[in-house]
């Protein structure tokens, strides 16, 4: 009795949690459900380079990152799929032209020098401060604003981003190196502790190209631009010493006051423009927005309808346990979304349908000891005998065949991708949680209502006992 | 009422040869007709899928329903075959499958459209681009784990069993795919169906769930074999199989009901899935107790005494006390 009082404060407390859980953390639903476009970018091999490394995918990464982050699009997420695949998901953008324009190119890194054209560079410096109170306000809306003034700034910013980008256009001029040219570049450390530099190397010709554009800018004031996928990443200066040959040699070394993050940052924008691996967007999957509103609708609602029916049945089909079973099947449901919730399960179509069916599961388990507790009411058991031996009789069914349901989850975890994963995850996660719920919810709760003289009465488990 | 599988056993295996022989004929005119036993939709195949709607938002957009023969128009004045079909109540949408798409050739076909037919809602669009090479990768992922998934499940059944029942069991799982395969297959013949990721989902699904019916009516023949050992094996199946057909009946049925919900009243993406699952449990709590135990049964009164054999490995100690 004491472990049974035990196990309802336990109930209570974990119920409790779960719904603060579900208050407290939202569900993330994934662009199926809410809308948007998901994109699949496969990272190609080329003549040079035969197979696709950590290194050439870090370096992929950062220049998808940095495009992703041009396009303005509010909690994108892109992480590398497999070996040579990254996935890009981009919330609410119904009309994902613009992104796979951006997305799709290889990485264009480019040399260029700055032109004599004082005019341009005080517009851009006027714009870039302008640009910092932007910044500055947003930081300051992302605490207190309303999600409406965020994401007016967010457009504002966009668009002086867009100011500076062409007028950095105008500013730089090309003059034929490129990241062709470019054979390396690499985190370099100073005397000074704490900051860092990044070197470069190319190839003879890029050398020589090199050699001469910084012979042309050295001392003047005018700086050397390095563009990747024509967003500016660096303007160095280079000092007078150079204005007699140029950097020679094929090196050289940028100094910025970098901190390491800032420099790694730069190095591997830097790799990534020096490496020529052609990427393709293989996949598109765009949902508009109240497209996948309505689908999850309609679904949403005939899948609970059917629930309520599954309810009603097993109070009319098993009696009082039907109503425990329905409790600690609402119990169930709160825990596996709280479960969903906390450990960030995104929520996609499939992965309701395998919600749906862990409850399908979780019924399961319920009408396995109900039956049984049944037969042994008909050999002729006292009541509580029945109950008992009903669960334990009952859980070596429940165990196998939720084993080899999981085995069935394992399978598809492991080879799946993307939506199939989904399906798998929450009908897992679900499972798991109906053996505690269809095994403990139930069983202490219907011992409890043992306890009460009212209800401990056979036919309100076994309708016709007499007759059998 | 009692159900005497083994006795009925050649009554309800003709049935199911018939089903299976059905799907198997589906299966190969569909692929001779699509070179594959089921129309393999864009997941599997590549290509590209456009469903657009018409914005009724903006005034006499939606006078008068699409007419498809000017999208069709379209389609082949820019090459790209004339697969479009009208959809929706009122007749404002469209659906759109060509060959894999890049960008450039997307919005054109997209603006082209859009001059022709009227404004669209980009709130209603819905794109799908898949390009060859991922289509094969998740073909072959897809079965690799319907392949693993069987394996698990003999490996595991062998272990808490024996290696029979776990065969059994497996006959009777692609018992299940296998028809479930083949009405698909069937169905691709008279619409529009193509399997796409969500029917390989619905597939392993259906073995999970068809392993389980199968494993509750053998943990019950496990413990008559325990319980009385001196019964027939066919005495022990048939008994087992009544004990259990009511929870087969209530549990088939539960799950059922919401599948069947979704199935009728659900959105389009899962109408399918929901039919694929409903057919394959169903075949599924009929598969455990006609094929798996009838076919145990039959399997193990062939051969000599076989119920001691059970009694011995499930417990140990017995076998101490014999030896």
């Amino acid at each position: 009795m004491r472990k049974q009082q035990s196990l309802l404060v336990l109930i209570a407390v974990l119920l409790l949690a779960a719904i603060v859980v579900l208050v407290q953390v939202p569900i993330r639903l994934g662009l199926d459900l809410e809308g948007g476009s998901q994109l699949t970018i496969q990272v190609q091999p080329t003549e040079e380079i035969q197979t696709i490394t950590s290194r050439e995918m870090e370096a992929v990464l950062t220049v998808i990152r940095n495009r992703v982050d041009g396009l303005g699009v509010s909690e994108p997420q892109v992480q590398t799929v497999g070996e040579d695949r990254i996935s890009v998901q981009l919330p609410g953008v119904n009309n994902p032209e613009q992104a796979e324009r951006v997305l799709g190119g290889t990485a264009q890194l480019e040399f260029r020098e700055e032109t004599k054209n004082p005019e341009v560079r005080a517009q851009l410096r006027v714009r870039q401060e302008e640009l910092l109170e932007l910044l500055q306000k947003q930081e300051q809306l992302e605490l207190e604003g309303t999600s409406e003034q965020q994401r007016e700034i967010r457009q504002a910013i966009a668009a002086k981003e867009e100011q500076i980008r062409e007028l950095n256009a105008r500013l730089y001029e090309k003059v034929g190196l490129t990241g062709k040219n470019l054979e390396d570049a690499n985190v370099a450390s100073t005397p000074l502790e704490g900051i860092w530099s990044v070197t470069i190397d190319f190839d003879r010709e890029g050398g020589d190209k090199f050699a001469e554009l910084t012979k042309r800018i050295a001392g003047t004031g005018r700086r050397l631009g390095i563009f990747l996928d024509g967003e500016l990443i660096s303007d160095p200066g280079v000092g007078a010493e150079y204005a007699e040959t140029g950097i020679t040699g094929g090196g050289a070394r940028i100094d910025g006051q970098f901190t390491l993050e800032r420099a790694n940052t730069l190095a591997t924008q830097l790799r990534a423009g020096a490496l020529p691996v052609p990427i393709e967007i293989v996949e598109n999957r765009t949902v508009g927005a109240t497209l996948g509103r309505d689908s999850i609708r309609s679904s949403i609602y005939a899948g609970l309808g059917g629930l309520v029916l599954v309810l009603g049945f097993m109070v009319v089909y098993y009696r009082l346990p039907g109503i425990i079973a329905d409790v600690s099947l609402a119990i169930y449901a709160v825990l596996t979304l709280s479960c969903y919730a906390l450990l960030g399960v995104t929520l996609t179509l499939p992965g309701i349908a395998g919600f749906i069916l862990s409850i399908g599961m979780a019924v399961d388990a319920n009408v396995l000891i109900f039956e049984r507790t049944r037969e042994e009411l008909r050999s002729g058991k006292t009541l509580y005998r029945s109950v008992e031996s009903g669960f334990y009789r009952a859980f070596s069914s429940i165990l196998d065949s939720n084993v080899t349901t999981l085995i069935a989850c394992l399978a598809l975890f492991w080879f799946g991708a993307g939506l199939v994963k989904g399906f798998a995850v929450t009908l897992a996660i679900g499972v798991g949680v109906s053996m505690f719920t269809a095994i403990t919810c139930s069983r202490t709760l219907l011992f409890y209502v043992l306890t009460l003289p009212d209800l401990k009465k056979p036919e309100l488990f076994c309708p016709n006992l007499a007759n059998n | 009422m009692k159900l005497s599988v083994t006795q009925q056993r050649n009554f309800w295996w003709s049935l199911s040869i018939a089903l299976a022989a059905i799907g198997t004929i589906a299966m190969a005119i569909s692929f001779g007709q699509f070179g594959a036993p089921i129309p393999l939709g864009l997941d599997f195949a590549g290509g590209t899928r456009l469903q657009l709607e018409r914005d009724c938002s903006i005034p006499d957009n939606c006078a008068a329903p699409i007419d498809v023969s000017v999208a069709r128009e379209v389609m082949t004045s820019q090459g790209l075959g004339n697969n479009v079909q009208v959809i929706g109540e009122n007749q404002q949408g469209l659906l759109v499958r060509t060959g894999d798409l890049g960008v450039e050739q997307r919005s054109r076909l997209q603006d082209a459209l859009e001059t022709e037919i009227g404004q669209f809602d980009p709130e209603k669009l819905q794109i799908d681009t898949v390009g060859p090479t991922i289509g094969r990768r998740l073909l072959r992922a897809g079965l690799a784990s319907l392949v693993a998934a069987s394996v698990g499940i003999v490996l595991y059944l062998s272990l808490r069993f024996q290696f029979d029942y776990a065969v059994f069991a497996i006959v009777a799982l692609l018992h299940d795919v296998w028809i479930t395969v083949g009405l698909f297959s069937l169905l691709g013949l008279v619409s529009s169906f193509e399997a796409d990721s969500l029917f390989v989902v619905a597939l392993l699904t259906i073995i999970g769930f068809s392993v389980n019916d199968t494993v509750v009516i053998y943990d019950r023949v496990r413990e008559i074999l325990k319980l009385k050992p001196e019964w027939e094996i066919n005495e022990v199946v048939d008994e087992a199989v009544n004990q259990t057909l009511t929870r087969s009946i209530n549990t088939t049925a539960t799950t059922l009901l919401p599948l069947v919900a979704i199935f009728i009243f659900g959105g389009e993406t899962l109408k399918y899935f929901a039919l694929a699952l409903s057919i394959g449990f169903a075949l599924g709590a009929y598969s455990s107790i006609f094929i798996a135990s009838a076919a145990l049964a039959l399997w193990r009164s062939s051969r000599p005494q076989p119920v001691e054999a059970v009694t011995v490995s499930e417990t140990p100690t017995s076998k101490e006390e014999r030896s």
